[in-house]
Formats: C-alpha cells, sequence, structure tokens
C-alpha cells in the first residue's frame, strides 16, 4: 500500500515518457502485480487520450496575417497624438508625469492668485476714494500723501 | 528543437532588419499552435480567434525588445497564456460557443465531424472548463501541444515537480468532471 502511494505519484509523469530510466522500471514492476495501480493508470491514459485527441481547428493560411497587416496598418494611420510617442515611456511613467505637471500648474495658479489679490486691494483703496465711498482718514491719507512704510 | 529554435531567430532576424516576411513566417508557424490553446482553454471559437490575433500584435509590438533571453517559443506560449488568463479573467462566463470561426477554419481535425464526436467534444470542452485555470493551462499545453515537462516549466515560470503536479491534479479533475457530466445526463 505504501508502494501504491509513492507510484500513484509517478504515474501522470509515467503515461507522458517523462520518468527517468529507474523510475520507469520501478512503476513498470509495481504495475505487473498490482491491480489497483493498474486501474489508474488506465483512467489517466483515457483521459489523456481523450484531451489530446480533442479537434484541431485551423486557419486558413492567410487569413490572421491579412487581419494583422490591415490592424497595423490602421494603427499607422491613426493621428499622431493618439499613436504613443516614439519614446515609450511605459505605464508608470505615464502615471508619475501628472504629478509634477499638475503641481506646477497649481503653483502658478497660486501665485498669479496673491499678484492679483495685491494689485485687487491696491485699486480697491484709490477706487473708493475716487468713488467717494467711505475709508478710513488713515487710510486715504496714505494714498493722497504718496505715504509708503 | 535546435533546428526550430535557428528557424524561428532567423525570422526574428528578418523582421528586425526591416523585413516584415520574418513576422508573417512565425504567424504561419505558430497561428494554429496558439488558436488551438487559446480555443482549448476557454471554449470559444469567435473569441479564440480574437484572442490569437491579439496575441500576435504584443509579439509585433515586441519583438524588438524579446532579444533571445530565452527561446521564442517559449516567450510566445507565455504570451498565448497570459492574454488567455487576462480574457478569462475579464469574462467569467464560459459558453461553448460555435461562432463565426465555423464559417472561417479550413478545417476541424477530430471527433468532431460526427453527432456523437461533437457531443464528445462539447463534454470534454465542458469539462475542462471546471478544472482550475493554474492546472488546466499545464494539461492543454501538454496534450493539445505536446509540449515537453521541462517546456512548461520555462512558460510557466515553476519547477518541473510543479508542472508534474498540475498535470496530475488537472487529469484528476477532469475525470470527476466527467464522471459527473456522463452521471447527469443519464
Amino acid at each position: 500500500m505504501k508502494e501504491c502511494i509513492k507510484i500513484k505519484t509517478l504515474l501522470s509523469r509515467y503515461l507522458d515518457k517523462e520518468t527517468a530510466e529507474a523510475e520507469t522500471i520501478l512503476v513498470e514492476s509495481h504495475l505487473n502485480s498490482c491491480p489497483l495501480c493498474k486501474k489508474e493508470l488506465l483512467e489517466l491514459s483515457r483521459i489523456k487520450e481523450l484531451v489530446s485527441g480533442k479537434e484541431r481547428i485551423n486557419l486558413p493560411e492567410n487569413y490572421l496575417i491579412n487581419r494583422l497587416r490591415e490592424k497595423i496598418a490602421r494603427k499607422r494611420q491613426e493621428p499622431a497624438e493618439k499613436r504613443p510617442s516614439l519614446i515609450d515611456l511605459g505605464n508608470l511613467s505615464r502615471r508619475l508625469i501628472p504629478i509634477p505637471v499638475a503641481t506646477f500648474v497649481l503653483s502658478i495658479l497660486f501665485l498669479f492668485s496673491i499678484s492679483t489679490g495685491q494689485k485687487a486691494s491696491e485699486t480697491t483703496l484709490e477706487d473708493n476714494l475716487l468713488s467717494g465711498n467711505p475709508v478710513s482718514t488713515e487710510a486715504a491719507l496714505e494714498v493722497i500723501l504718496g505715504v509708503e512704510d | 528543437m535546435k533546428k526550430q529554435k535557428n528557424e524561428d531567430n532567423l525570422y526574428i532576424e528578418q523582421f528586425l532588419a526591416g523585413d516584415e516576411k520574418g513576422f508573417e513566417m512565425l504567424v504561419k508557424k505558430y497561428q494554429n499552435r496558439a488558436l488551438n490553446i487559446v480555443y482549448s482553454l476557454i471554449g470559444r471559437d469567435g473569441e479564440s480567434e480574437d484572442i490569437t490575433q491579439e496575441v500576435f500584435l504584443k509579439v509585433y509590438r515586441n519583438l524588438r525588445s524579446f532579444r533571445e533571453r530565452s527561446q521564442f517559443s517559449t516567450w510566445f506560449y507565455r504570451i498565448v497564456v497570459n492574454t488567455t488568463y487576462d480574457f478569462s479573467r475579464r469574462k467569467r462566463h464560459f459558453v461553448n460557443n460555435e461562432g463565426i470561426l465555423n464559417n472561417i477554419v479550413t478545417g476541424r481535425r477530430g471527433p468532431g465531424d460526427t453527432l456523437l464526436g461533437k457531443e464528445k467534444e462539447r463534454m470534454i470542452q465542458m469539462a475542462l472548463k471546471n478544472v482550475p485555470f493554474k492546472f488546466r493551462v499545464a494539461l492543454v499545453l501538454k496534450d493539445i501541444d505536446g509540449l515537453s515537462y521541462i517546456e512548461i516549466a520555462g512558460v510557466l515560470r515553476c519547477s518541473i515537480g510543479t508542472v508534474e503536479s498540475k498535470i496530475y491534479r488537472a487529469r484528476k479533475f477532469l475525470k470527476t468532471e466527467l464522471l459527473r457530466s456522463r452521471g447527469e445526463s443519464k
């Protein structure tokens, strides 16, 4: 029984003619005296026969080549912006590149908003003075006299 | 095997030198092998053809980076297996679909010619789909394409012992599935 366990692990490989010479001799001498392992081998052999005997499908010789030619030609005709660049940076690069670009754009927007914000506050004080809107006396004097810190 | 390796390398060199005929020779040589592996793994005619086309597009795009790190056939079968695996992950439902390829294939060789043969073929294909993919793929590479254990180990990037175990387990699964389907049909 102990030998059967050992032989069963070799049966599939034996069937595929992948056993070493010593293993082949071992399996064959065991099979001569063990009907259970012989039955197991027959079953495995039947399964192998069924799979390897499955029907094969064949494509006409140039059918796939013609389809591939069309597909490759269509890819080449695609507009340049749709095609990958000559330097293929790969998926990781494509995912990482937007991060510094987005950071740069956000920094520009931030700097722009600060400078326009300062300008806006300056013009608002002058505009308020000219249009007669109420402003503090201190602030009005600063603008009129051109007082700087 | 050596002759095959040299032949493939010549086609690759031809392609890399700018002659597309080299690629076309590879397609002619491997198209039916790829198609039958894919078909046995997923059991769908029309989609098997699309996957096979996708495989060769990947080969076309990546042949320049192949550079003979391994044998072309090992690299090629790996693409076949990975592309089919990606497809089967996307489409969980498995239907034995006699699709458009019926009108395209030049011939079917095997038991599918007769009514009894067709039914047997359908039963084997349905039983195969219930074998886990990781075991099924080793069995298909062995029994459909006739690769050796060492070649399968190269394709699946595992040891020969693992290949042996996968094939054995696939056959046991298949036997159980066939017995079950026979029991159901009675």
